[in-house]
């Protein structure tokens, strides 16, 4: 499988955890960082991790920050993304089965190396279902009206970065 | 504070007790779905539009495991949603992403946790400063 992932600089040892986790079990990763520990913004890697499966290019996507909240939320801001945010394996298992979920979102500090590796698994093994029900929930969801200016913009939060690079949100 | 709160078929039980521990902390309440019969998508929806439109501070959602409600939600413009399961998250989902909506699963958290989830919610405030430059990322995105 193809699998797309992303962090922020809280994780990012946690993220690289996972990428040889899965390269070990014979997935495809794409890695869109962050790569180190240098203080950076969520926003950037969850819609960089979201656009690479809304367009096809990888088949799911893995985004974690410290809580999950901030970098899922990102992801969900990518239209034709379905991004769960979980602790625990059921869940993940009821939002790839009923959702279709295409991403799975975790919190670094919230739940541990184990329960990490035991939600990816089940969620990668779990294929949706398709009832009339679920088809008809997501399609509502994938047809709210949605800011698409976004989509492959690499340059979409410069004016943000400009003003964080001059210190205007230090304070 | 002003909280909206709104659950799917699933939720609903588990709303009647937040609703009343939210109106004992001395919260103001505006239920939207107080019909048992609204599925995750309508309840989030009108939940969604109530903090759109400024009239509630807070908004709470919930059906049976939570990831619904916070995928719909963050599909609308201005929200920020987070699922929570614990209360270090629904802290640190204010102090750090100025969420103003938080879904729970009813299937997953139980009655005692969802009810301090809910009071960590919305003790917390805003921490604001370099925090912003994320917040202002989402908020341009959708």
């Amino acid at each position: 499988m193809k699998i797309s992932i992303g962090c922020d600089h809280i994780v990012t040892e946690i993220k690289d955890h996972i990428v040889k986790y899965l390269t070990d079990k014979g997935h495809e990763v794409i890695d869109n960082g962050t790569y180190d520990k240098e203080r950076t913004h969520y926003p950037i890697y969850g819609k960089k991790t979201a656009e690479v499966v809304a367009t096809g290019e990888a088949d799911v996507g893995i985004v974690i920050c410290g809580t999950g909240v901030g970098i899922s939320v990102s992801a969900n801001k990518v239209k034709g993304i379905r991004a769960a945010l979980v602790g625990d394996v059921e869940t993940a298992r009821y939002a790839k089965e009923s959702l279709n979920a295409n991403v799975l979102a975790m919190g670094g500090r919230i739940v541990g190396l184990g329960v990490i590796e035991n939600t990816i698994d089940v969620f990668l093994g779990t294929k949706y279902k398709e009832t009339e029900e679920n088809k008809a929930l997501i399609e509502r969801i994938d047809s709210i009206d949605m800011n698409q200016d976004l989509v492959q913009d690499e340059h979409f939060f410069d004016e943000f970065i400009e003003k964080w690079d001059q210190g205007v949100y230090h304070k | 504070m002003k909280v909206v709160i709104g659950s799917d078929r699933n939720g609903f039980e588990l709303k009647k007790i937040l609703k009343t521990y939210i109106t004992n902390l001395g919260h103001e309440i505006i239920d939207e779905t107080p019909e048992k019969d609204l599925d995750l998508y309508e309840a989030t929806t009108k939940v969604a539009k109530i903090i759109q439109e400024e009239k509630a501070d807070r908004g709470i959602i919930i059906d049976e495991y939570g990831v619904g409600s916070s995928i719909t939600a963050n599909k609308y413009k201005g929200i920020i949603c987070a699922n929570v399961f614990d209360e270090h998250s629904a802290t640190m989902t204010i102090r750090h992403n100025n969420a103003s909506i938080i879904s729970i699963g009813s299937g997953i958290v139980g009655p005692i946790l969802a009810e301090k989830i809910v009071e960590s919610f919305l003790t917390a405030e805003y921490d604001g400063g370099r925090h912003q430059v994320r917040v202002d990322m989402l908020n341009k995105m959708c």
